[in-house]
């Protein structure tokens, strides 16, 4: 099991399923919070849902209501279980900090080389650590 | 980081449970971006204020810090909201209901509710070098850009935070070394109206969405094309600042001095100008019962080019044309005989609202002609439209005769 390093945007601890996602992710209009179904047209995510996930994606983008939608996905628990970014941006670090999601970014090994879409990832932070379980290794 | 007396005893809860609670965002937001201290800012704008964005947990959440009494310090505009308050457009009841009870909680707070994204075409201007906290990505992009001012990204709550306290840590893009442009476009395609520059932008920010672009090859851009070209940027992408050499204040004189080592270089021509529209197009249907304009809120500029664009016109009977601004435009426009002027053909210039911040899609609406690329790119997601994007004279003949033609 890999422990890898990286440093806490929002204080949190869970674990779950890895969702990567190689394009930024805009909250506001683009992410249904009832469901946490992805709306945003032509988007790679377009039609996946967030929910339960541990979301590794790069960074945020787009509009600066996205703090209020990061708090309802965390508050109406519709959203990821976690955040993994490249770095974290401060729209997307604000709703997490209100509404309690773990966030971590500038992981010590680049996360989309030890991470693949089903693994079981640890996101620790409060110690500062993410940890991966490749899919199947149990 | 590095705490003033003053600013200890805020966090410490001395000065009530809302600034207390404010300082803390102010202190995590400055722990993780490395700040040494705070610093003070002029003014704030809040944003995220649509019952779509602030959803009910938001809504309870701003309602608890008004009724601690939460007040704030510094001049504090407001973001559009999800209604017109001047008159009955047909929305749902109990969006408009809970669409106010979110713009009274602000209000509450001492924020001034003038619901506009542009309150810098209205006596909320910033100079060069001075720093604020302003939220609304488009407004964001215009002050840093534009104006010169020094703002980071903030989302709704750390603008409000900042309102409280009047301050906001100092990383991003308020350190000068923080503001140099990593991606140089040159421009080679030819711009001839709004539309194209917020194609330009959708183009450059979805390839590039956390850069600071630098452009080059733009020439005699007017207010209202930094103003679409850089909420594209914002919206398509995370873009916070831009610099057109030779133009924008930090550009102005050196371009040496704006451009990082190892800046990338883009070209732009007519092809990827193309690409940025067919980025924005998801229209279906050619029969079109919804056109807005107005996203960023029209200046007096572009009301007065719609009056004229629809001068002896009327909107089809199938169609709604919505107009967007603010009131502070709009009672100005309204003294000089526009508003009028534009009402006679059957459009509505609305105030306060924004289509995608509002809910026009109750009304029935789906197969929409916008000249907003900013529209362009969340319409799909926030109203579940299909959207034609082209020229402001295009979405007035689709209004006039209920069909889109290119």
């Amino acid at each position: 099991m890999d422990r890898i390093k990286c440093r806490i945007i929002s204080k949190g601890k869970a674990e779950g399923e890895a969702l990567l996602c190689s394009q930024p992710i805009g909250f506001n209009f683009s992410v249904d919070v009832e469901t946490g179904v992805v709306t945003e047209h032509k988007h790679e995510l377009e039609n996946v849902s967030i929910k339960d996930k541990i979301l590794v994606f790069p960074n945020g983008k787009g509009s600066t209501g996205g703090s209020y939608v990061v708090y309802q996905l965390a508050r109406l628990k519709t959203g990821p279980k976690a955040i993994i970014n490249k770095i974290c941006e401060p729209i997307i670090a604000v709703g997490a900090i209100i509404g309690d999601l773990p966030v971590v970014d500038s992981l010590e090994t680049d996360p989309y080389a030890v991470i693949e879409n089903g693994d079981h990832v640890t996101v620790d932070a409060i110690n500062g650590f993410v940890e991966v379980t490749k899919r199947g290794a149990q | 980081m590095k705490l003033t007396d003053h600013e200890k005893s805020m966090l410490d809860g001395e000065h009530g449970a809302p600034v207390q609670k404010a300082m803390e965002i102010l202190v995590a937001l400055g722990k993780i971006y490395d700040a040494e201290r705070l610093i003070p800012i002029q003014s704030a704008h809040v944003a995220g204020l649509s019952l779509k964005s602030h959803g009910v947990a938001g809504m309870e959440w701003v309602e608890e810090m008004a009724a601690s009494a939460a007040k704030v310090c510094i001049p504090t505009t407001l973001n559009v909201i999800g209604l017109d308050r001047s008159r009955d457009l047909g929305l749902p009841e109990d969006w408009c209901d809970k669409q106010m009870r979110i713009g009274k909680a602000y209000e509450c707070m001492g924020c001034y509710g003038n619901s506009s994204c542009v309150p810098y075409y209205h006596g909320f201007t910033p100079r060069f070098g001075e720093h604020i906290a302003w939220a609304e990505s488009s407004a964001v992009v215009y002050t840093n850009s534009v104006l010169g001012a020094r703002d980071n990204r903030e989302g709704g709550p750390s603008a409000l935070a900042a309102a409280l306290t009047g301050r906001t840590p100092l990383y991003g893009y308020h350190l000068d070394a923080e503001r140099l442009a990593n991606v140089h476009v040159r421009v080679s395609a030819r711009l001839r109206n709004l539309a194209d520059y917020g194609a330009l932008g959708a183009f450059v920010g979805k390839r590039f969405s956390n850069a600071v672009p630098a452009f080059s090859g733009l020439s005699a851009m007017r207010t209202e094309d930094h103003v679409y070209l850089g909420a594209a940027l914002a919206s398509s992408g995370g873009v916070a600042l831009y610099h057109v050499l030779g133009m924008t204040p930090d550009a102005l004189f050196n371009d040496d001095k704006v451009l990082a080592k190892d800046c990338i270089e883009l070209e732009v021509t007519e092809k990827e100008l193309t690409m940025g529209r067919e980025q924005l197009c998801s229209g279906t249907s050619r029969q079109i019962d919804y056109v807005a304009v107005g996203c960023p809120h029209c200046s007096l500029n572009q009301l007065a080019e719609l009056a004229r664009l629809l001068d002896g016109k009327k909107v089809n009977s199938g169609v709604t044309m919505w107009i967007h601004t603010n009131v502070a435009i709009k009672g100005l426009a309204a003294q000089l005989g526009i508003i009028d002027a534009i009402e006679r053909s059957g459009a509505v210039v609305t105030q306060d609202l924004c289509t995608i911040l509002s809910c026009p899609e109750a009304l029935g609406f789906k197969n929409v002609v916008t000249n907003s690329a900013k529209m362009a790119f969340y319409a799909p997601g926030s109203n579940g439209f299909n959207i034609w994007f082209d020229d402001v004279a295009r979405c007035v003949d689709a209004a006039v005769t209920g069909t889109y033609t290119e």
